[in-house]
């Protein structure tokens, strides 16, 4: 049944429904330097039916319905012609119950997945069937997601994504929780380009300890939903109404509302549901998100997979000192209508300046700048050149009269920082070693001002990074640095194993203290230009 | 007043062909005839006296107003195709477009995933095709229009060749 002959086998990783092991400890010694293949393993045998619960659930209600309203009309529970019917109609539910569940124990027995040296395999489908195989080293990050049926079995569903803005590369929903995290860590050693132990490759690869770095109480999150755009909607449309209804003395306004009311509930709802209970911690294999209520997720993001990100931060939030961090994360892809990867690219749902300060330090280990605390705290609420930032040239107040001494860059060794926005401050920082392509832009009125645009592609995503509005040269003079920056970081960027990235130095060796910081940061790289 | 450039100084861009006016000039003949044609119905069937409405000035106005519109476009079509430069520099590939709304666009040669070439049916009348490049972002929206066909290939080798040379991860 095992398609390969696995020459290892990782215990631990296994499902009630496991192969015979074929594993041998006295099988020959893989090569030097490569993990052993695992064997093939098959999901839990309970998760078609938490998965296709809402199918066995449409069956039910179906034949259910017809009973339920009886009840509440008070009719006999069996009507006078269902006796000639009841035969047909037990044997058509019987039939498809059959072959629901004939499809979802057939689905089960056709899924099974591998973890084998630097790759993911998963065989799925039985009548179209599917093999897959997804490289370890490509992995940007990996989630196990609990919804509520499956937690109340103590499953968890495995996503494991690679650079693929679509759907998640591997899919294995369910495992049970100890084997999600078991694999999950088995995945990420591997990834990480840690080398099983040749004297004993039957130890499974131990979780990576992780260090808790913060958490968002119930209450703040309560707050900031609370005092969201939203919120400030609803008030004003309640007002309103109330005032429309009094005007035309007209009651029966309300009833329309009910609709508008109960998407509200759901979408507040939802916002509390994901976003409660949220903790952050690191750890070797990349930070750890948690959380939800119903529904638990746990987020994994390697080091160095963050594209790009986002702090933003709304008037109402400025009362207490609130922002939110949004990352774009090549797997997880632009933020869909379903919400979901809405939270799932949410770094931080809110928090304050000191956390802020932390996750940015989480995503940029090496902020390449003598005082990281003083450039990100002038990027989140600084004016004109606090922090060595460059901002819109007076010549552009016209077109941005309450940003344009926001509006601005600061380029550290490691990465950009782009500010904007007065009311809604925003700042977006991208790590050189990221930037994929970029282009200026400039518009018949801009160069009436001598003003240009310099936007950053990065991955889909939340974040948009776009610096408008900067003056001409200082725009054209970033073009050119930037795209030397960018360059010497990819030099720089040696593998995607992040245990086997040597760090070497750096390669423009300023020699530090020898300027003056704003100036260093800005003018560094200019001399490596060509 | 003549228009300065957003480019870096010291570039020297790569035209594409002038015959991709041609290309240009039948895009435009097939999407703004059509609409001065399809607009200008009502003016017809308003004269002839089977519509009472639109008023015979609306009838004249939309399909008037289109047609200059469409012939501002026509005007601008050379310059825009003269505006369309690219430079291959050591690190990246420089895209260059537009007049009113210019762009500069820096692809890194480590950062494409692929490239492709695109050949329509006027093109290849033509001989010319279209490269594009793609990177990990979906914003990097680089295009080369109308490239002669032998130049699209060398292109494309040379921006394979180095793109494996300095292929870096995501």
């Amino acid at each position: 049944m095992t398609a390969d002959l696995p020459e290892r086998s990782v215990p631990d990783i296994s499902t009630p429904a496991m192969d015979e092991s074929t594993a041998a400890p006295g099988a020959p010694a893989p090569e030097p330097g490569s993990a052993p293949d695992g064997e093939w393993l098959r999901v839990h045998p309970a998760s078609p039916f938490v998965r296709g619960w809402v199918a066995l659930a449409a069956i039910g209600f179906f034949f259910g319905r017809d009973i339920v309203e009886r009840l509440l009309q008070g009719r006999p529970l069996i009507a006078e012609d269902f006796a000639g019917r009841a035969p047909w109609l037990v044997a058509g539910g019987g039939i498809m119950l059959v072959l629901a569940v004939l499809g979802f124990i057939l689905t089960w027995y056709f899924t099974k997945y591998q973890v084998s040296e630097g790759y993911v395999r998963v065989n799925s489908g039985f009548l179209f069937r599917q093999q897959r195989q997804a490289r370890l080293d490509r992995v940007q990050a990996i989630d196990i997601v609990q919804p509520l049926l499956a937690r109340i079995f103590g499953l968890a569903e495995l996503k494991f994504e690679v650079a693929d803005a679509g759907e998640s590369a591997v899919k294995l929903a369910y495992l049970r929780m100890d084997d999600a995290r078991q694999l999950r860590a088995t995945i990420l050693a591997r990834a990480a380009g840690v080398v099983p132990d040749p004297a004993r490759p039957l130890e499974a690869a131990p979780e990576a300890p992780e260090f808790p770095v913060l958490s968002v109480p119930p209450s703040r999150l309560v707050g900031s939903l609370l005092l969201s755009e939203q919120s400030v909607g609803v008030v004003l449309g309640g007002v309103a109404s109330v005032i429309l209804s009094a005007v035309t003395d007209n009651r029966s306004f309300y009833f329309y509302l009910i609709p508008a009311a109960l998407g509200l509930a759901a979408s507040y709802w939802g916002s509390f549901n994901k976003g409660y209970n949220f903790t952050a911690a690191i750890s070797p294999d990349g930070i750890r998100l948690r959380y939800g209520l119903l529904d638990t997720q746990a987020q994994t993001l390697p080091p160095g997979r963050i594209q790009a990100l986002k702090v933003v931060q709304s008037p109402l939030w400025r009362i207490f000192g609130w922002y939110r961090m949004q990352v774009n994360v090549a797997g997880y892809g632009a933020a869909g209508s379903n919400g979901e990867s809405a939270s799932r690219t949410t770094l931080l749902p809110v928090g304050k300046l000191p956390e802020v300060m932390s996750m940015l330090a989480l995503v940029l280990p090496d902020p390449g700048t003598p005082e990281p605390g003083r450039i990100f705290a002038a990027g989140l609420g600084g004016l004109d050149s606090d922090g060595g930032f460059v901002t819109t040239p007076r010549r552009g107040r016209f077109l941005a009269p309450f940003a344009w001494r926001r509006n601005g860059f600061a380029a550290t060794e490691t990465a950009l920082l782009i500010r904007s926005g007065r009311w809604w401050r925003e700042l977006v920082m991208v790590p050189h070693q990221r930037t994929q392509s970029m282009a200026l832009h400039q518009g018949p009125i801009a160069r009436r001002f001598r003003l240009a645009d310099l936007v950053l592609h990065t991955t889909a995503g939340p974040v948009s990074p776009r610096l408008t509005q900067a003056g001409l040269d200082e725009a054209r003079t970033l073009f050119d640095e930037q795209s030397a920056r960018a360059r010497l970081a990819r030099n720089r960027q040696t593998s995607e194993q992040w245990l086997a990235q040597v760090a070497p130095a750096p390669m423009t060796a300023p020699v530090p203290g020898e300027r003056s910081g704003s100036e260093t940061i800005n003018q560094q790289e200019s001399t490596n230009r060509g | 007043m003549p228009t300065e450039a957003i480019d870096p100084a010291g570039i020297t861009w790569q035209r594409v062909s002038p015959k991709y006016v041609t290309v240009r000039l039948v895009e435009w003949a097939i999407g703004n005839l059509l609409a001065v044609v399809v607009l200008s119905l009502p003016l017809v069937f308003v004269s002839l006296g089977w519509w009472r409405w639109p008023p015979l000035w609306l009838a004249v106005t939309v399909p008037a107003v289109t047609l200059v519109l469409a012939v501002w476009r026509l005007v601008l079509i050379p310059r825009q195709v003269r505006a369309i430069g690219y430079a291959e520099r050591d690190d990246d590939l420089l895209i260059r477009g537009g007049i009113f709304f210019q762009r500069t666009m820096a692809v890194p040669y480590g950062r494409m995933q692929y490239v492709d070439i695109g050949v329509g049916p006027v093109e290849r009348g033509l001989g010319l095709c279209t490269l594009k490049l793609h990177t990990a972002s979906p914003g990097t929206n680089a295009t080369i229009p109308g490239l002669p066909a032998e130049e699209g290939a060398r292109l494309r080798e040379q921006l394979a060749a180095r793109g494996e040379a300095r292929l870096a991860g995501l």
